[in-house]
């Protein structure tokens, strides 16, 4: 049987490298983000430089895995969900990347009296993406326990939405010291802080469906 | 003209290659489990395997209920059901080829004046429904089972896939070889009473004369495999149920248990052994085994899932498709003695067997080439295959080195 499986293993390692590479570019945005607020900006830079490379071996592993599943026809029934769903990963690994780039580009100013709530948000959005994966990994374990493990990244979310509203609420009601610019200008890293969560979100509702169709 | 004969008997393999054939890979094929030009080679190969090798089980029994003793009449019961099938094909009817000869032979007795035995034949129709039934009870079972294993072992769903593709090949193989040992019995059976060769011996082993009829009708099976069957394999797979990979293993291994146990004269030994009755050897409609395990798949999810408009069409096929063939097989028996003058065979006498009329000396060399020449062009077909994969996969390999250097 080891003959017949071998393609088959050395996809199953590919998938898990793609997941832990999602997993490690997760823990990286969180830190990175972290020490930006925090202004520690030789920090950020080591892991703008980390964020950099997982996302190359990302796209890489995507493309190999899809070329496999394809060739050694892998999963035939189950290949465009599967193959969709490394997509969506992906696409949270762009997302962090380029809201890495657009502090690095854009240097926002975060004004201290929004320090800690601006953490926050970032340590709820990422929470939402990192619950994602091991509901991802019981996909192909045991497909029962994914909608249960995707509650965590429901919860995420929205408590992602209800920290973003609150924060943009603060800025433009009582922070009456910025002028409108700087106000849109946060409104706007707000958003791509937020976006990590939707894209979770937009994950685990593909994954949802999938869990579905095995079960049934 | 021996051999012109016979090509009404090589049509029906060819139909039933074509269609009931296709039932074996329909679900893998229909789910994209295996590719089509695998499932071919793979289903012909054991057909003919499966015909020659077991073929005499079932095809005994078809000789109790009518020995046609004549190669005009083998010819036209054989071209009767074959017209048939391809008849209720063309109007989208469910036909079965078992019941088509069925029909044909006891046509032939009435026109000859033949009894048609009461048991043999209350024999065969009492399999025509427990066939579907047991692939139903089969069905249930081994789908329970094979849930229960996926859920407990905790197995990753690749390598789980992985498992099933390998059994669909398996498996697929082992139900093309009982389909092969059952049904050929329904393409050549009439012709064994009516024909009589020399042994043929290939020196590693040799093939007596119904072995060597067994395996023209292999052959013709596995044409009608090759070529016709692609259309037949990717609706069946898709248009009965939409089957998961696991309902496709079951669906096939049901199958496969359920035509190999009807045609499997040493179990049926062991089981008179144990002090058991005897397994009838009859030849068994695989589409309606299929149909009936797909059903119990259907019953074991709810049974809201289950189509009682194909269980009302399977029940009048029981019916009609008998009669029709008989009537059909009754006319051109009429028509054939009488007009062209050709002997259609004789009551046969209570004590003795059937009178072997036909001995061609020279279809035994032509068989002998015949093996050749197919043993040399499927080694060239799997050796060209093969060749044809590998310059695909390096090409594959190299444009994608490419992508990477240029990105890079």
């Amino acid at each position: 049987m080891s003959i017949f499986n071998r393609n088959s293993k050395r996809t199953i390692v590919k998938i898990d490298e793609f997941i832990d590479n999602i997993d490690l570019g997760i823990l990286v945005f969180r830190e990175g983000i972290k020490s930006y607020i925090k202004g520690d900006m030789e920090a950020f830079s080591t892991h703008l430089g980390k964020v950099d490379q997982l996302e190359a071996i990302a796209d890489r592993l995507q493309r190999e895995i899809e070329n496999e599943m394809i060739t050694y026809s892998i999963l035939p029934q189950h290949r465009e969900d599967v193959v969709k769903l490394i997509e969506e990963l992906d696409e949270i690994m762009d997302g962090i990347k380029s809201s890495m780039y657009e502090f690095d580009i854009e240097i926002p100013q975060i004004p201290s009296s929004l320090g800690e709530i601006m953490i926050n948000l970032n340590e709820s959005s990422a929470n939402a993406a990192e619950e994602l994966l091991p509901a991802v990994r019981a996909y192909f374990r045991a497909p029962h326990t994914v909608r249960e493990k995707l509650l965590k990244v429901y919860y995420f979310e929205s408590e992602t939405d209800k920290i973003a509203y609150r924060i943009k609420r603060k800025i433009f009601h009582e922070m009456h010291e910025i002028d409108l610019a700087h106000k849109a200008h946060l409104r706007y890293i707000i958003h791509h802080l937020e976006k990590i969560s939707d894209l979770a979100q937009t994950g685990a509702d593909l994954l949802s469906a999938m869990a579905v169709k095995l079960i049934i | 003209m021996i051999l012109f004969f016979l090509t009404s008997g090589l049509f029906l393999g060819w139909s039933l290659g074509a269609n009931d054939a296709s039932n074996v890979f329909a679900s893998a094929v229909g789910s994209k489990m295996i590719t089509f030009r695998r499932a071919a080679i793979i289903a012909s190969l054991f057909v003919i395997l499966g015909a020659v090798i077991q073929g005499a089980g079932a095809s005994g029994t078809l000789g109790k209920l009518g020995s046609v003793n004549a190669i005009g009449g083998s010819f036209t019961v054989a071209l009767a059901a074959a017209i048939t099938v391809y008849m209720m094909t063309r109007l989208s009817l469910p036909v079965s080829t078992t019941q088509a000869i069925v029909g044909a032979i006891i046509g032939w007795n009435l026109f000859t004046g033949n009894r048609t035995d009461a048991s043999t034949l209350t024999k065969i129709v009492t399999t025509w429904i427990s066939g579907p039934v047991l692939g139903a009870i089969f069905a249930i079972l081994l789908y329970m089972l094979i849930r229960r294993i996926k859920r407990k072992s905790g197995i990753h769903l690749i390598i789980f896939e992985s498992y099933i593709k390998t059994g669909l090949i398996i498996v697929g193989a082992f139900g093309a070889y009982s389909l092969g040992a059952n049904n050929i019995a329904n393409v050549m059976g009439v012709f064994v009473p009516a024909f009589s060769l020399d042994d043929l011996n290939l020196g590693i082993f040799s093939l007596s004369s119904a072995q060597q009829l067994f395996l023209l009708g292999g052959l013709a099976i596995a044409a009608g495999i090759l070529t016709y069957s692609k259309k037949v394999m990717e609706t069946v797979g898709t248009g009965i149920i939409s089957l998961s990979s696991e309902a496709a293993l079951v669906v096939v291994l049901a199958q496969a248990l359920v035509l190999f146990i009807f045609s499997s004269s040493s179990l049926s030994d062991l089981l008179v052994k144990a002090g058991l009755p005897r397994i009838p050897l009859v030849p068994v409609s695989s589409s309606q085994v299929i149909v009936g395990s797909v059903i119990g798949i259907g019953l074991y999810k709810g049974a809201g899932n289950i189509n009682f408009r194909i269980l009302g069409e399977i029940a009048t096929g029981w019916i009609s498709t008998p009669v029709i063939a008989g009537v059909l097989s009754f006319f051109s028996l009429f028509f054939v003695k009488n007009i062209f003058n050709i002997d259609i065979g004789t009551k046969v006498v209570e004590t003795g067997l059937a009178e072997t009329v036909s001995k061609p000396w020279n279809v035994s060399e032509v068989m002998k080439y015949v093996i050749l020449a197919v043993i040399a062009a499927g080694i060239i077909t799997v050796v060209y295959f093969y060749l044809l994969e590998r310059k695909k996969k390096s090409e594959f390999r190299r444009s994608e080195q490419r992508f990477w250097k240029y990105i890079k």
